[in-house]
Formats: structure tokens, C-alpha cells, sequence
């Protein structure tokens, strides 16, 4: 399909749950001020625990507010954490499904690393721990990897293509991508998309342990004293439309969702490769129509392991040449932790706050020059710039590699 | 002890049925109580952990449309096996 014949797609709203709380502007301030999210770890279990810290969900946010009593039972975490944050994008859209069979034309794509973790965990404890000989009948509603996508249908009554999309650290980018599609090529009219991770669990956290990535201090993305990654949880959800239904209907458009890209390394497991990140980037700003020197900004994948950053940071050089170095690139994962699914949902509310308001959010703990690592990360404080177009980078441990490009709201 | 398992029983499904346990009737299905899809499982489940029993699975099938009865019927029929075998089913 030409770029001419198919359909330009906007987001209309946005939401977030995570460790900021509730609500995608809350998420946006805190990262504005470099305020980080990072914090001791609460977990039943963290004395057998190595990990001392993540970015966790307060525990005064009530998850369960707005939520039917009846549904509750049949929800774990990661699907809560779905319907708050889809509860704010849609109020915000201010989407009536009803009206007009909309309901019927309305795709929801939502993208997760491991779903209901938390269910696993706790029914295969029950199972091997406490020899319990059954487990909760609800447990496979709860941890299948679709239970979010579904509960979000169900919940707003959504009848068009609803689906699930796993690819770890990129499920959310690669879940916006499908549904940007859809809307792009007439298969929907309105998608409600994005990403959801509560992967805090025991079984997770000694995995992730045992894997040795995992930092025991602060995240430091591109900083030479980098020691790996900070696990968090936390969801965000965006409705998309295309452009001529939002102008029609007089709806506030947030950011254009101009593009994607998708490629995979096909080489290690878990070693990043930068030709394949690189691909991704070029095919995102292919399919946007921009060139690179359009973007301004780039929301990093930047998880503060010393095999991402380097990477990545080449791999930015390959798809930019000389215009690397007039961008500003950052990682929120300095402050919001890497929330592994959700990952791209939580930046993607970072992007889409940077080009509306022409701040780009920083890179927080970056206290010591990485020669390896030699772009513009805007260290410390925001930065108030004119941002055009940003691309949100998002690589998935597999290989697997997912671009948004955005542009201003036309 | 039949009374008392029917009690049990009656408590288990008013308490998912969000009803007052006196308007169980034992001729009551539990669709007849509004005790839908799932929920019918998982007051299932609920009995089961209670009496710490495991009930057929193809009688499990049909509980949302016979009466509440036949349920307590097979609650009754499950203990007296497990108290026959001498030890409990989840040994």
C-alpha cells in the first residue's frame, strides 16, 4: 500500500499505570523533573532475594478502583494494571464506542513480556510448595497472555480484531505497530493498544537474578559504572484513530503515530546486535516518510547493561550518520526502571510528552563518561527544544527489534 | 451430618452467590441463583477446598443445571468414600 492510499493514524489518548501511580500526565511530570521511581523492593519473599530494589506500583494505588466486583477475581495484576491505564486513554479519547457500530470497527492490541506472572507464580507454589492438589479454577483466565486484550474487549464492549502480542522487551512497540496497521489499511477505525507488565514475582526476580543483568544499585544507562538493569512494572494504553475521524469528531490529537519499524537480529539470544536495531530504526522512518534528519529526539531503548548501550549507541550512528550527533537521546528507564512488556508503553507516554510540549526528558544517574557511549543523552535535567518527529526504540532480548517514529500532532 | 454438610454447602454458595443463605432452596440450581459461568466453577472449587475433597469431574458439569441437591449429594458421597478409604483424597 502506498503511502498515498492509506491512512494517516493519530493518538487521541493516552494512559499509564505504574511506579509513578496512576495516570500518563503524572508519568510525564515525573519524568519533566528527572524524578526517579526506583526503590526498595516490597516482596513477601525478598529476604531469600538478592534484589533490593525495583519500580514498583505504590502500594496506596488502588488497582482495583473502577473495576466490576464481579471481574476482580478473574484478574492478575498485569490485566488491572491494563484497565486502569485503558480507562484514562479512553476517557481522554472521548471515543463513544457505541455510537455508530464504532464498537464493532475498534481493534485492541495489547503486548506483554510474560502476562499473569503473578498468577503462575502463586498457583505453582500452591502446586510444588504447599502440595496443594489443585489450583484456582480461574488460574488460566488469569495468566493467559491474552487475558489483558480480552478483559479490555469485554470491558468496553470492543468487537474488532483483539489479540495479544509477545516479544519481551518489545511487545509493546510491536502491539502499537499491528494496531497502527489495522487503522492504516481500513481493517479497524479506532484501536485501543499498548503494553502491560507485572512481572515482579519471585520465580522472576530469582530468574532475572540468575541471568546476572540485573543492577544493585540505581539504573545508569550510558554511563561507564553502568551495572545492568532495574526490574518495574506498570502499563500504559493509547487509543488510536485514524486522522480524518479524529479532525471530524474535533478530537485533541496528542501525536501523529507516523510509522514503524520491525526487524530481528537473527543472531544471539541475548547479545544485541546493532546492524539488526539499525534496520528497525531505518524501516520505522521509512514507513513515516521521514528522513533522519527530521528527528530530533530519540527515546533510547537504553536499559543500562553494558552490552545494550554500546550497541544501541552504534547502532544510532549506523541509521543517523552525522546527524547523531544533533540529536538528543535519552533513556527513561533511568527513572522508571525497565518494566520489561511495558517498557515501550511507559516511553512512548515520554515521546509523545516530548513532542507535544518540546522537553525532551533526561537521562538520569549518567555520572560517568562511557567513551563507548558518545552521544547527547541530555544528562540530568530536561531540555526544552523544538521536537518535530522522535523515534522510540524498543529491543527485545531474542532479538527482536520494534521502532515507532512520531510526528506533531498535524 | 447431612444437615450439616447441606449447611456448609448452602453458606458456600450464598457467600458466591452474594445471597442470604435462607433463600437457598435445595430444588435451587445455582443458575437459578444467579450463579453464572465461571462462578459456578469456582463455588466448586470453593466446596471442594472446604470439605478438602475432589468432586467427579462429569458431575461437576452438569451442577449449574441440577439442584443445589445434587450437589450436596455428591459432597455427602465424596466424604463418605474418604471416610471409607480410611484417608483423604488429597494424601
Amino acid at each position: 500500500m502506498s503511502m498515498a492510499d492509506r491512512r494517516r493514524v493519530v493518538i487521541t489518548g493516552m494512559g499509564a499505570a505504574g511506579p509513578h501511580g496512576l495516570g500518563a500526565e503524572v508519568l510525564w511530570r515525573r519524568l519533566r523533573e528527572g524524578s526517579g521511581m526506583i526503590a526498595p523492593l516490597r516482596h513477601p519473599f525478598q529476604d531469600k532475594l538478592r534484589t533490593r530494589i525495583a519500580a514498583q506500583v505504590p502500594d496506596d494505588v488502588d488497582l482495583t478502583a473502577g473495576i466490576d466486583e464481579r471481574t476482580l477475581p478473574l484478574l492478575d495484576r498485569v490485566s488491572m494494571l491494563t484497565l486502569a491505564a485503558a480507562r484514562e486513554a479512553i476517557g481522554q479519547s472521548g471515543l463513544d464506542f457505541a455510537a455508530d457500530g464504532l464498537g464493532l470497527r475498534t481493534a485492541v492490541v495489547i503486548g506483554s513480556g510474560v502476562g499473569g506472572d503473578n498468577t503462575h507464580d502463586e498457583q505453582s507454589r500452591r502446586l510444588y510448595a504447599e502440595h496443594a492438589t489443585r489450583t484456582h479454577p480461574f488460574t488460566i483466565v488469569r495468566l493467559m497472555m491474552n487475558a489483558p486484550a480480552s478483559q479490555v474487549s469485554i470491558a468496553w464492549g470492543l468487537r474488532g480484531p483483539t489479540f495479544a502480542v509477545a516479544s519481551a522487551c518489545a511487545s509493546t512497540n510491536h502491539a502499537v505497530i499491528q494496531a497502527a496497521q489495522m487503522i492504516r489499511n481500513g481493517m479497524a477505525d479506532a484501536a485501543v493498544t499498548g503494553g502491560a507488565e507485572a512481572c515482579i514475582s519471585y520465580s522472576a526476580l530469582r530468574a532475572w537474578e540468575a541471568m546476572r543483568v540485573l543492577a544493585d544499585d540505581t539504573c545508569r544507562p550510558f554511563s561507564a559504572n553502568r551495572r545492568g538493569l532495574v526490574l518495574g512494572e506498570g502499563a500504559g494504553v493509547f487509543v488510536l484513530e485514524s486522522l480524518e475521524r479524529a479532525q471530524a469528531r474535533g478530537a485533541t490529537i496528542l501525536a501523529e503515530l507516523a510509522g514503524g519499524g520491525m526487524s530481528a537480529d537473527a543472531s544471539d539470544i541475548v547479545m544485541p546486535s546493532a546492524e539488526g536495531a539499525s534496520s528497525a530504526m531505518r524501516q520505522a522512518l521509512d514507513d513515516a516518510g521521514l528522513a533522519p534528519e527530521d528527528i530530533d529526539y530519540v527515546n533510547a531503548h537504553g536499559t543500562g547493561t553494558p552490552a545494550n548501550d554500546v550497541t544501541e549507541t552504534r547502532a544510532i550512528r549506523l541509521t543517523f550518520g552525522a546527524h547523531a550527533d544533533r540529536l538528543a537521546v535519552s533513556s527513561t528507564k533511568s527513572m522508571h526502571g525497565h518494566a520489561l512488556g511495558a517498557s515501550g508503553a511507559l516511553e512512548l507516554v515520554a515521546a509523545i510528552g516530548a513532542l507535544r510540549d518540546g522537553v525532551v526528558p533526561p537521562t538520569m544517574n549518567l555520572d560517568q563518561p562511557d567513551p563507548q557511549c558518545d552521544l547527547d543523552y541530555v544528562p540530568d535535567t530536561a531540555r526544552e527544544m523544538p521536537v518535530r518527529a522522535v523515534l522510540s526504540n524498543s529491543f527485545a532480548f531474542g532479538g527482536l527489534n520494534a521502532v515507532l517514529a512520531l510526528r506533531r500532532a498535524p | 451430618m447431612t444437615d450439616s454438610v447441606q449447611q456448609q454447602v448452602f453458606e458456600i454458595i450464598a457467600k458466591q452467590a452474594k445471597l442470604d443463605v435462607g433463600s437457598i432452596k435445595p430444588e435451587s440450581t445455582l443458575k437459578d441463583l444467579g450463579v453464572a459461568s465461571l462462578e459456578v466453577i469456582e463455588t466448586i472449587f470453593d466446596i471442594e477446598e472446604h470439605f478438602d475433597i475432589t468432586l467427579p469431574e462429569q458431575e461437576n458439569a452438569d451442577f449449574n443445571a441440577e439442584t443445589v441437591q445434587s450437589l450436596v449429594d455428591a459432597v455427602q458421597k465424596s466424604l463418605d468414600e474418604k471416610a471409607a478409604a480410611g484417608n483423604g483424597n488429597d494424601a
